[in-house]
């Protein structure tokens, strides 16, 4: 364990109750202000807007507003999971979630500690910079280098013709079995480098005394890498899951978006496709509405459970 | 030193602008237009600043931007005083892109809805036109009064003008709207033939595919493929409506005697066309990459001359008519004949009827607009006979000429400037989406389209279809296929009412779903190996979504448009 994790624990155990103090509410001031000034913002952005919750109770109509639109109970979450559609959204949407949070977790770890093992210190800066760069590229750009690579003329084809896997091209796209991994795989490709970057900096904060200590118990590369760098970044991995648990149902828009066609309807839509499709395109907002409060409530669930099973484990947790 | 001035110029223009704006003047987009618009206009001319109002339209289509400094959007500007900056479409769907502009509450001055226009009036987002129409005659008197009566909603208001199907004096359209394509090097190949039915025409690329299989540079050929992305699907879809001998009401078919809608997904015709893809998909004829490609992918494929033949609408495809002749491909015989295939050669095809309103799309003005009146002074300039020609011609001497009789032409070399993606954005400026008559100009004698001139529309073909047409006896393409005659009924078309619907009535719901299976299991249906199981997979399917409710609205509405139009019968 190293000696971070165990002076933050420390710490939690002899902290104070605090006791509301004016003296010292005026010493600290500016700090007052400035904790004031994000707790407004947050009210203001972060709980007001809870308010147009109200419409997916209504049968809301832009004319009428929310004060004059009719309430009609919880009609529109009927009529949202009496639809094969939304069922169908809501699976699509976790399996592609758990796609990428499972391979963008992988690939990001596994991609930081191998480039922390680079010893050639201009070799690291340039790879690192280079694998960080599609992150900056919109996903419009991304699906039109993934058409490109992936049409019956591109590389892939190519590729796979040339060593026999395959005698003809493979149209990818026609295909529902493969959308998820493609999604999947374009994710890694464009975050890798971006995500990496935090393990990264995880890792340079790991005490090299530590690895002095290690190599004198005779550890080698690799003895080092699971004893020192992987228990080190252990509370950095810990937060970043539970984060990234909550943002599962975020599972994307623009690449099933862009990407999806008639024949892979069933496994391309996500929950943001229906909303835009069956809410904002209809008119509908109570349904989209809706299908927004399900998708918070089950992020919140997610979240609440993973966190408490880290609790329960002895782990690093959010709260 | 001229760039001294030019500074000055835009120094002197921003402190009047200022200046101005500090009086308060009442219309502040318009004075803040005035400024950055004049400055520019001054550093070229050194005039004093001339207002011209400025307005915003968007278009929920796909369309080409102009370039800022569009010549003759700029003459028509100084001439009306006005201009209006146009965006149209990109990546989305008209519905998404109008459902997130109402969820936002601020709209441009000016929209087009297409297939969201239903949206913008249940959302309250159209002021209602009737009260201004009187002022401005070019525009009142631009439809009749039965046809301001289509375009009344229920609450009896107008709140679009509908700016298509509107010919002055008579139709001179030389082109049709949906058709079977077909390459002129195909058809000459055979020795042009007869086609009349989808046999002699898959029979036909076949044998030449089989024949010629690439292209001179090596290309390989794309025999048959099909647009199927988004909406535009319509061109795998609404094809049996044609095989059957309808019109296009685009949604459904109208049994003309009984006066009943018939559905048409599900009818023998559908199950023939369906079938005969299914055929030619197994034989490698239909394009693999057909269901899965984009709009922009499938133009490209067209622009390459590499696709013998597909179903589409002729106004969906210009941007590769213009690529094929930029690339001088009709050397090739790369162009498009069409053709109005029937299910059985005793059916008499249908395709064409002469241009009709539709009620169901048109040019608004949003409540976010703080000036409709300059607004519809705009539009109703524009229809001015000077502003037409500018409009359909360009300038005189630069982009036609007049003859002695009072002719306008084109010499080639206007022709191919003209059809120039570069040269469009920087000095034409049609205001397509905004009210223009088709057929003829004011004078009577010119076209209101310079392609639709008599005398100039045998010029602007390609050579390889000139040779096509004349050995089919032809003079336009519309002679290939069935006459422009009158529409069937004064409830055409059908899909001016589908087109509006949105899942607020059961028929609504009924129509997306529908349409969701459709583009699903439609494809499915092309490249499946055994196509009598995945037809009645398609049905079960199809049955699934309730059609029946979305077939009685339509009735309905077919049932109401036959009554309000026995008000006008004479």
């Amino acid at each position: 364990m190293s000696s971070k994790e165990v002076s933050v624990k420390a710490s939690k155990i002899k902290m104070p109750r605090a006791k509301f103090d004016w003296k010292e509410f005026k010493k600290q001031k500016v700090l007052m202000i400035w904790a004031a000034i994000f707790f407004i913002y947050g009210i203001i952005f972060y709980y007001i807007p809870l308010g147009g919750w109200l419409m997916a109770f209504q049968n809301y109509k832009p004319k009428d507003g929310i004060l004059g639109s009719s309430f009609i109970g919880l009609t529109k979450f009927i009529n949202l999971f009496s639809d094969t559609s939304f069922l169908l959204a809501i699976r699509n949407t976790f399996a592609m979630g758990i796609i990428n949070l499972a391979f963008s977790f992988i690939t990001a770890i596994g991609f930081a500690i191998l480039l922390n093992e680079v010893r050639s210190k201009g070799g690291k800066k340039a790879v690192q910079t280079i694998s960080y760069l599609p992150h900056f590229l919109s996903w419009i750009v991304v699906t039109g280098i993934l058409n490109d690579l992936l049409s019956g003329t591109g590389i892939v084809n190519e590729l796979l013709m040339a060593i026999g896997v395959i005698d003809q091209p493979l149209n990818f796209f026609a295909y529902p079995k493969y959308f998820w991994w493609i999604v999947g795989f374009s994710n890694v490709w464009k975050e890798t480098g971006w995500n990496a970057i935090i393990y990264l900096a995880a890792i340079t904060s790991i005490d090299p005394s530590l690895y002095e200590a290690a190599a004198i118990d005779g550890a080698g590369r690799w003895g080092k890498i699971v004893h020192i760098i992987l228990p080190g970044i252990k509370p950095t991995i810990m937060i970043l899951l539970l984060i990234n648990i909550g943002n599962v149902l975020n599972a994307g828009f623009e690449i099933q978006y862009l990407l999806g066609n008639g024949l892979v309807l069933d496994v391309s839509q996500t929950i943001d496709i229906y909303v835009l499709k069956w809410g904002i395109s209809q008119l509908d907002y109570s349904l989209g509405t809706a299908a927004g409060i399900f998708r918070s409530v089950v992020s919140i669930v997610l979240i609440l459970i993973a966190n408490g099973l880290s609790k329960r484990l002895g782990e690093e947790r959010l709260f | 030193m001229k760039l001294k001035k030019i500074s000055t110029a835009v120094l002197a223009t921003m402190m009047v602008t200022s200046m101005m704006t500090g009086c308060g003047s009442s219309s502040t987009d318009t004075v803040e237009t005035t400024g950055s618009n004049a400055s520019k206009e001054d550093g070229a001319s050194e005039e004093a600043p001339k207002e011209i109002r400025e307005y915003t339209a968007f278009y929920a289509v796909p369309g080409d931007e102009l370039n800022s400094g569009n010549k003759i959007q700029e003459i028509i500007a100084e001439k009306t005083g006005a201009r209006v900056v146009e965006t149209w479409l990109t990546g989305q769907t008209a519905s998404e892109a109008i459902g997130t502009l109402i969820a936002s509450g601020e709209y441009p001055d000016l929209i087009d809805g297409s297939d969201g226009t239903g949206l913008l009036y249940e959302s309250g987002a159209l002021i209602p036109l009737d009260d201004y129409l009187d002022d401005y005659p070019n525009l009142k008197n631009f439809w009749s009064e039965e046809e301001w009566d289509k375009v009344r909603q229920d609450d009896g208001k107008i709140y679009w003008i509908p700016q298509f199907g509107n010919p002055y004096e008579k139709d001179m359209a030389p082109t049709p709207g949906e058709a079977f394509w077909i390459q002129a090097r195909v058809l000459e190949w055979g020795g042009y033939p007869e086609l009349k039915t989808m046999d002699d025409y898959f029979k036909l690329i076949e044998d030449y595919n089989a024949a010629n299989p690439t292209m001179e540079d090596g290309t390989a050929n794309i025999p048959y493929t099909i647009l199927c992305d988004d909406w535009r699907y319509f061109c795998l879809e609404n094809a049996p409506q044609f095989l059957a001998g309808h019109p296009n009401d685009g949604s459904v078919i109208v049994d003309t005697e009984n006066l009943k809608i018939v559905d048409y997904n599900t009818t023998p015709e559908a199950k023939l066309y369906f079938g005969k893809l299914n055929e030619e998909f197994q034989k490698g004829i239909v394009d693999p990459e057909a269901f899965t490609q984009s709009y922009d992918e499938y133009i490209a494929k067209l622009s390459t001359g590499r696709v013998l033949g597909m179903v589409d609408q002729w106004w969906q495809f210009q941007n590769a008519r213009d690529a094929i002749k930029q690339q001088g491909l009709e050397a090739q015989g790369c162009n498009y004949i069409p053709f109005a295939l029937v299910a059985d050669a005793n059916v008499e095809p249908d395709y064409n009827t002469e241009s009709a309103i539709n009620p169901a799309n048109g040019v608004g003005i949003s409540v976010s607009c703080k000036d409709p009146e300059g607004v519809l002074q705009f539009l109703n300039d524009i229809l001015e006979p000077e502003i037409r020609i500018l409009r359909g011609w360009g300038i005189e001497g630069e982009d036609y000429t007049v003859g002695e009789d009072g002719l306008f032409t084109r010499t080639d070399e206007q022709w191919t400037q003209t059809s120039n993606a570069t040269y469009k954005a920087d000095h034409l400026c049609t205001y397509s989406y905004l009210p223009n008559y088709t057929g003829l100009l004011a004078d009577k004698l010119n076209t209101s389209d310079p392609v639709q001139q008599p005398s100039e529309f045998v010029k602007s073909l390609p050579s390889d279809v000139r040779e096509a047409l004349a050995a089919y006896g032809a003079e336009t393409y519309l002679e290939m296929m069935d006459p422009a005659d009158a529409a069937p009924g004064p409830w055409f078309p059908m899909y001016s009412h589908s087109n509006t619907m949105t899942t607020s009535t059961p028929g609504g719901t009924a129509w997306l779903k529908m349409t969701e299976i459709k583009q699903k299991e439609l494809p499915k249906v092309v490249m499946a190996e055994d196509f009598e199981q995945a037809w009645n997979e398609y049905l079960e399917a199809y049955n699934g979504t309730n059609p029946q409710a979305f077939l009685d609205e339509m009735q309905t509405e077919l049932d109401a448009r036959v009554e309000s139009a026995k008000k006008y019968a004479k």
